[in-house]
């Protein structure tokens, strides 16, 4: 069923951004188009720059502005949130619980890799975790129809083992 | 007749260049923004040791075409050295970044003589794989940019996480580390002030659309450049159907259908752009870059719709680097001023295009 129409505050455009704010004990509700919701400074999923993610991120750590450094490089999350930039591979472990959620917004909520895999970055065991990680998402992909998304998850499932047993059977 | 339908082959009427690009990082060295100065000579020289000297070893082309002329064919050009109009020369020819081309940092790009593969070392990422194609020509550029990729992957741990995929200093580059990108002209879109449609579509596409120059050039003229800006939860080949197989050939087909309106209800109007364009283009004695740019874009159209014959297609795309600043800088002696600028580049377009006078 379609959501009910529920125009702008400002002006008779649908509204896209539905807040709730209290102020004072006052619960108020703020409907916004995409316009106004803009200028008021709230940017829609998917629409986001890098720096202006990272600007919302920046608010919610604003009691600890230096942050925990990298252990590998020394980056902090300031560096991170001033640059846009991480320092090192490391950087992707050090900072998961804020960084996470800027990548999944940044890429339209997706949360795993599922193209390919560098000839030599992995060990046998890393390209198995893959594969079975892969042969998870083909399961969901298939229960829940999606055959286009399974049809690509077979291929790269298809071009991971061969690797991985003629991997397995040179080390043997 | 059968030149407008040459020019549709390869989607060359409206599509100007397709690019694809691969953002890579080298395990053990910090992202290149972290790294000192000699970490960052030795990921060069340890990229530049994995590439090899020519198209061959980097995985260009395939087995036995190997000849002596190809073995010193990949041209390795230390930024760092390089005077700062040649720079702006190689940014213009779009092999290079603008951001690449600034700071005295190492790093270095090896470019083919045919200037259709790049490889960008400390750029924002330890290596940018780039293969630029005339034209639609997005599978046979993903093809080579994948060869590439596989042949200096085979010789380098590149840097790899399970869950994010390719590891790049900026997250948004995260998973594939792919752009798959067209420059499409779309000057008809522009007249029949539709451009906004395409951007709008594009954007629920979660697609960029960029300037002439890409990222950090506005679209001002009537060049875009349309590329991916999710790499994470995507197949590489995936993006490449969607752009080959969807998205260029509706952009394609748009600005066909703007063009034949244009043709069929306003012709007198678009014969006046054009001509006007040629008309200038051929005597102006003074010639600024936008204006230049601007009656390039309605003589392109005009060459498209077979109204102006006896120019080629291009001709054109080579006047849209031919006449930008650095290149009229190092093709001329004694350019000092603005106005020096103008009138070698007026008297480029007239060279090129037939002066009547």
């Amino acid at each position: 069923m379609a959501a009910p129409f529920r125009p702008c505050d400002h002006c008779a455009k649908p509204a896209v951004v539905h807040n709730t704010v209290i102020v004072n004990g006052q619960m108020n509700e703020v409907h916004l188009c995409a316009d106004h919701a803009g200028a008021a400074g709230i940017q829609m999923p998917g629409q986001a720059p890098i720096h202006q993610l990272l600007g919302q991120l920046a608010q919610v750590a604003v009691t600890r502005p230096r942050g925990p450094a990298c252990p590998e490089c020394g980056h902090t999350f300031h560096d991170f949130k001033t640059s846009g930039l991480l320092g090192c591979a490391a950087c992707y472990e050090a900072f998961a619980a804020t960084v996470g959620p800027v990548i999944e917004r940044a890429h339209g909520g997706a949360s795993e890799h599922i193209g390919n895999v560098p000839a030599r970055a992995d060990d046998a065991n890393q390209r198995a975790a893959l594969l079975q990680q892969l042969l998870r998402e083909l399961e969901t992909a298939v229960s829940a129809e999606q055959y286009e998304r399974a049809a690509q998850l077979r291929d790269r499932i298809k071009d991971l083992r061969p690797t991985a047993s003629a991997r397995s059977d040179g080390a043997e | 007749m059968s030149d407008l339908t040459a020019m549709m082959v390869g989607d060359r009427d409206v599509v100007m260049s397709c690019r694809v690009r691969l953002a890579r990082n080298v395990s053990g060295f910090p992202f290149v923004g972290r790294a000192t100065h000699p970490q960052r000579r030795e990921v060069l020289e340890t990229v530049r040791a994995a590439a090899g000297p020519d198209e061959a070893t980097v995985g260009l082309v395939g087995g036995g075409r190997v000849g002596a002329s190809a073995a010193e064919s990949l041209a390795w050009i230390d930024l760092a050295a390089l005077p700062k109009r040649d720079r702006q020369l190689l940014w213009e020819r779009h092999l290079i970044s603008r951001q690449f081309a600034e700071g005295d940092s190492p790093r270095a790009v090896a470019v083919t003589p045919d200037e259709r593969f790049s490889l960008m070392v400390n750029e924002e990422d330890h290596v940018r794989i780039q293969v630029l194609r005339t034209g639609n020509a997005l599978r046979e550029a993903f093809d080579a940019a994948v060869r590439v990729d596989a042949t200096l992957g085979s010789r380098l741990d590149f840097a790899f996480h399970r869950k994010w995929g390719y590891l790049t200093a900026c997250p948004t580059n995260v998973g594939c580390g792919i752009r798959i990108g067209v420059m499409v002209h779309l000057r008809a879109l522009r007249v029949t002030n539709e451009i906004e449609k395409v951007k709008r579509a594009a954007k629920e596409l979660h697609l960029a659309v960029r300037g002439f120059h890409g990222e950090g050039s506005e679209a001002t003229g009537d060049w875009f450049q349309i590329s991916n800006q999710r790499t994470l939860g995507v197949t590489e080949v995936g993006l490449l159907e969607e752009f080959a197989g969807r998205i260029v050939p509706a952009v394609v087909a748009y600005e066909r259908e703007a063009r034949r309106v244009l043709l069929e209800r306003q012709r007198t109007l678009l014969e006046d752009r054009v001509f006007r364009g040629i008309s200038l283009l051929r005597s102006a004695r003074l010639l600024g870059l936008d204006e230049a740019m601007k009656q390039l874009s309605s003589v392109r159209l005009g060459v498209c719709l077979g109204l102006i014959p006896d120019v080629a297609l291009d001709t054109l795309n080579r006047l849209t680097i031919q006449l930008q600043s650095a290149h009229l800088r190092s093709g001329e002696a004694g350019i000092e001023t603005d106005d020096d600028e103008r009138a070698a580049r007026a008297r480029v377009a007239r060279a090129a295009l037939g002066d009547p006078s």
